[in-house]
């Protein structure tokens, strides 16, 4: 017996000193491997009394299972300490830059159109679009501008020929959707529109939404509510908002609607021309000629239509005070959106 | 339209500040622009709609502003009374439907000098250049009541005589009269050419004034003058509008005319002027000369009391619109359920009920109506499926590094040459615009590509040095029809500065940019896309592809040519720019409709690699073409993971490396069945390309 305690001693003293992993996996060899001191000893069980057999086994599997465990505990420390050195001579300069191609950014005009179609889409109005090059009856006269109008001077028009024009506006949706469709219908129509005009405020392309409604009882309330909803929601609910009376052909009675000067908060300032308001969209009741000049009952129908300037609504809220700068596509403008 | 504060109040009693009448008459509809200070008085610049000719005058306003106020409106006294000496002047008007009415006084013995100081003024800060005492009165009458007059020479007018016509009615007045282009100096100085159908004044023998747009300069008011003939006219608005176009001249006198004169104020002006040239510069008023062929009839309107709130969303009683219309002078009589309105001659634009409707609207206030959300039932709001994929799209250039740039649909005749595009080609078949604001912006574009070099170029000159933009446009093409043909396209630029960087990237710009577009091809649910040899002479011959999608050409990918590249004059050597641009009307109508979902393999897949060295002229997608004719089922990818020249491959070979997936879509795959196929596989290649495996 005092064989398988000197077998225990010099196991646990040999255990202390093995520090590797590759040491402590030698160790299993020499004691608990096929031709190891423990499975020795097994062997010679045979060669004990038959009387001392039964504690002899008892005592070398004690040990063995002892060795066992020891060894488990010791390679858990080992593994321990293994990692922690890998992870300190692993470390990184964690404040290095990642690496990834940054997004793009969207177009700041593309962003605030994107925003309005959202509003409008969640107010149940669905998407139209138009042509660009447009036929002057479309764009002129079934919108209640016959040529020698004077009203078409309020627009300065780009002409492919006398009879197709550059539309300058989306307005002339309204008319290709009434020819097609039926009431009720609640549409906008986003789209690009040109002028021949170039300044601080005018560049001969810009963008406009269009939207129009028109069922059997549509009012200019509702006009008003609509568009209340659209600003609060654009802007903020304390946008103050104003109706006043203008002159469009195509609709009647015609409005312009003014939000509270978002530069001065309607103190009035350079921006507002000192009124505190800025004008925003055009809109109104649609006009009855409109409605016959697309075959609709116009004692039956009502409808409203309005349209508003993309790059206005966007250089308000993002305080841009050039609108040439939407199109010089400059990196240094463009990131900011 | 400039009002003078102080000219409006001769007009009404009223003390209101300045900053009130602005206010009021803007939300009456007349947005007072701006206001200038000026010593004691303050000048309202009014935007003056086109349908509203009768406000384009201090009347017009003043009556507004009584209305806003609820005060008066004094209008000058304007009666001639006793009798006057009968003038020796004809008038003859030859175009009824052009001219309704043509009044004038004959004044003798007037004396032409300088307009008293508070004429000069008030011209002045309405925006008009004094020119003599009579011909500011005109003019001082036209901005008062907003009626154009016009004062002639009376003893340079031929045979005293006026006649009113085009020059083809004079012709048919005198038969047999050769044919002549008509010709009249204005007072301008100008010799202008007159078409036949444009409406003229003329005396005896010849035109002497453009009607209702400007006078002639043989029978122009001037130091001499000593008898005048006073013109008070109405002029049909069409006629004078096109006119004016044709010359591409605008006055005064005309845009008011082609907007609408009154006709019946038109005897008034006609007296107003002639009682201030008496009373300033002299002279004896003869009796007026008053040829009124068409008579004004005022159109009723018949309106349903309910209508007006039916437009208006209302609930106003019948007493207050009566009430509001009477304010505003418009005779109204009561008919129980309905009214009928009877616009007055100034104000013609009153056709039918909308035109009440928002009559009584500004004046009732449009901030007084209540707002309401729609009562229509509810309906579902959608982008439709074009929108929803082009969003898609949008963002998935985004996400890949590309930023969004919008440009102009203009381009520059040069424009096609720069990327020598060829004669023959569908690009050159462009849109011209007849009034460009620039030559350089005369056409439509056919192409994004011009611009977006000169995006890239605008920006690398200001020293950027990762260039990934791009656009979501339309092109257009003429295709013989009306209009031209417009499709939606996505064009793109993608440069990269080489100088050294912390993580290194020396994956090719082509590539980079050809995995973009792979990866949105994804995106839009689609892996049937394809790619070969571009032809385009502006792309790289050897960097260049065409690009498929379901068999279908969609656009094409490629680097900038050496040739074009130099044209840009840039700073680095030989950079590389790699431009794309695809045709997504036709693009997106090649994508599937739906998502269908297919069942996760339930076997694991073996993978076998193969390295094969061919002739470098065979491309990797002809060798995988090959593959996928190999005849076994349980191949189930093929990837390229590496292509190499070089080294100890001889010249003219190149090596490729494929990676082949194996899986069975009903047993796991047994070790030696693979060894097997592939070791076919193999053979199958090396037949079909010629090649012979790397060792």
């Amino acid at each position: 017996m005092e064989d398988i305690l000197s077998l225990k001693e010099s196991f646990l003293k040999e255990l202390r000193s093995a520090v590797s992993l590759s040491e402590l996996q030698q160790l299993r060899v020499k004691y608990l491997g096929k031709k190891g001191f423990v499975t020795s000893k097994l062997k010679t069980l045979s060669t004990i009394s038959p009387e001392l057999r039964p504690a002899y086994g008892r005592a070398v599997n004690e040990v063995k299972s002892y060795i066992a465990d020891e060894i488990k505990k010791r390679e858990s420390l080992l593994k321990k300490e293994e990692h922690k050195r890998r992870v300190l001579s692993e470390a990184i300069d964690i404040t290095l830059p990642g690496k990834f191609t940054p997004f793009g950014r969207e177009h700041p005009i593309n962003k605030i159109l994107s925003e309005i179609i959202g509003i409008f889409v969640s107010m149940g109005f669905e998407v139209e679009e138009g042509p660009e090059v447009e036929l002057d009856y479309y764009n002129f006269e079934a919108l209640n501008m016959p040529k020698d109008h004077p009203a078409r001077d309020m627009q300065d028009t780009f002409y492919i020929s006398d009879d197709v024009v550059l539309r300058t506006h989306t307005s002339p949706v309204q008319i290709r959707v009434m020819e097609k469709k039926k009431p009720p219908l609640k549409i906008i129509a986003p789209g690009k529109v040109y002028r021949c005009d170039a300044d601080i405020s005018h560049t001969p392309m810009f963008h406009q939404v269009e939207g129009f409604m028109v069922d059997t009882d549509i009012a200019f309330s509702d006009l008003k509510g609509v568009l209340e909803s659209f600003i609060h929601s654009i802007f903020s609910v304390e946008t103050p908002v104003r109706f006043r009376p203008s002159f469009f052909p195509f609709t009647e009675p015609s409005a312009e609607v003014d939000i509270g000067c978002t530069f001065c908060s309607g103190k009035g300032c350079r921006i507002c021309k000192s009124t505190g308001w800025l004008e925003i969209l055009g809109a109104g009741m649609i006009n009855p000629r409109v409605f016959e000049m697309v075959g609709y009952d116009h004692e039956l129908y009502t409808g409203f239509a309005f349209g508003m300037g993309v790059e206005r609504l966007t250089m308000l809220k993002y305080s841009i005070d050039d609108i040439r700068l939407f199109f010089e596509n400059d990196m240094r403008f463009l990131k900011q959106f | 339209m400039r009002v003078p504060y102080d000219w409006l109040k001769e007009f009404v009693d009223i003390n209101a500040t300045p900053a009130e009448v602005a206010e009021r008459l803007t939300m009456l509809g007349f947005e007072v622009e701006t206001m200038e200070s000026l010593k004691d008085d303050t000048i309202f610049e009014i935007n003056v709609t086109p349908n509203r000719p009768d406000c384009l005058s201090i009347l017009g306003i003043a009556r507004e502003v009584s209305v806003a106020f609820k005060v008066p409106l004094r209008i000058p006294a304007c009666d001639i009374k006793g009798e006057l000496p009968l003038s020796d002047f004809s008038v003859e008007i030859l175009n009824h439907e052009l001219c309704n009415r043509y009044a004038g006084r004959v004044i003798k013995d007037v004396k032409i000098s300088d307009s008293p100081e508070w004429i000069e003024t008030r011209l002045e800060k309405c925006g008009i250049r004094s020119i003599n005492n009579v011909v500011d009165i005109t003019n001082y009458v036209l901005l008062e009541f907003g009626h154009p007059l016009h004062a002639f020479d009376a003893d340079t007018i031929n045979g005293r005589k006026i006649r009113v016509g085009t020059p083809d009615s004079i012709k048919f007045q005198v038969p047999n009269s050769k044919f002549q282009i008509i010709k009249i100096k204005t007072l301008d100085g100008v010799e202008r050419e007159i078409a036949g159908d444009s409406l003229l004044i003329w005396d005896a023998v010849n035109p002497i004034a453009i009607a209702g747009v400007m006078g002639g300069l043989e029978t122009e008011v001037n130091d001499f003058t000593r008898n005048i003939f006073l013109e008070s006219a109405y002029f049909e608005p069409f006629s004078v509008r096109r006119t004016s176009k044709r010359l591409n001249f605008m006055s005064e006198s005309s845009y008011r005319f082609e907007r609408g004169a009154d006709i019946e104020l038109l005897e008034k002006a006609l007296n107003r002027a002639a009682l201030m040239i008496k009373e300033i510069a002299g002279g004896t008023i003869h009796e007026i000369i008053d040829v009124y062929p068409v008579k004004y009839i005022t159109e009723p309107v018949e309106i349903k009391y309910e209508r007006i709130n039916r437009i208006l969303g209302t609930e106003l009683s019948n007493a207050d619109m009566l009430e509001i219309l009477k304010r505003l002078g418009i005779i109204a009589e009561d008919k129980e359920d309905f009214f009928i309105v009877y616009p007055p001659a100034y104000r013609r634009d009153i056709k039918r009920d909308s035109d009440v409707a928002e009559e009584i609207a500004r004046s009732y206030g449009y901030d007084r109506i209540p707002s309401r959300i729609p009562r229509s039932p509810l309906s579902l709001g959608r982008l439709n499926k074009k929108m929803t994929n082009t969003i898609l799209i949008r963002e998935a250039m985004r996400k890949a590094g590309f930023t969004e740039v919008i440009n102009y649909s203009f381009m520059s005749p040069s424009s096609l040459d720069m990327i020598t595009i060829p004669e023959a080609d569908k690009r050159r078949n462009v849109i011209v615009i007849n009034n460009p604001l620039r030559q350089e912006e005369s056409l439509l574009r056919t192409t994004l590509i011009p611009a977006l070099i000169e995006n890239f170029k605008y920006n690398i000159d200001r020293g950027i040095k990762d260039i990934r933009f791009f656009e979501m446009s339309k092109v257009f093409e003429d295709i013989g029809k009306p209009l031209p043909l417009e499709e939606l396209r996505l064009g793109g630029i993608f440069y990269r500065d080489k100088t050294p960087s912390l993580w290194k990237e020396d994956t090719q710009g082509f590539f980079i940019t050809k995995g973009v577009l792979e990866s949105m091809f994804k995106e839009l649910k689609t892996d049937e896309y394809s790619f070969s040899p571009s032809s385009e002479l502006f792309l790289h011959k050897g960097q260049a592809c065409n690009i498929y999608v379901a068999g279908s050409y969609v656009g094409y990918l490629g680097v900038l040519s050496p040739e074009i590249v130099e044209r840009l004059d840039l700073k680095k050597q030989r950079p590389e720019i790699v431009v794309f641009e695809l045709n997504l009307d036709l693009l997106l109508t090649l994508i599937p409709d739906s998502i269908k979902y297919t069942q996760i393999p339930k076997y694991p897949y073996v993978e076998r690699d193969i390295a094969i060295i061919v002739d470098e002229t065979l491309s990797a997608s002809e060798i995988k073409e090959i593959i996928k004719t190999f005849p076994s089922e349980l191949i189930e990818e093929v990837s390229i993971f590496d292509s190499y020249k070089g080294g100890n491959i001889p010249e003219g070979k190149k090596s490729l490396a494929f990676n082949i997936r194996y899986r069975s879509k009903d047993r796991t795959l047994r070790d030696d069945e693979v060894e097997g196929l592939h070791a076919s596989l193999v053979d199958f290649i090396i037949e079909k390309t010629g090649g012979y495996l790397r060792r």
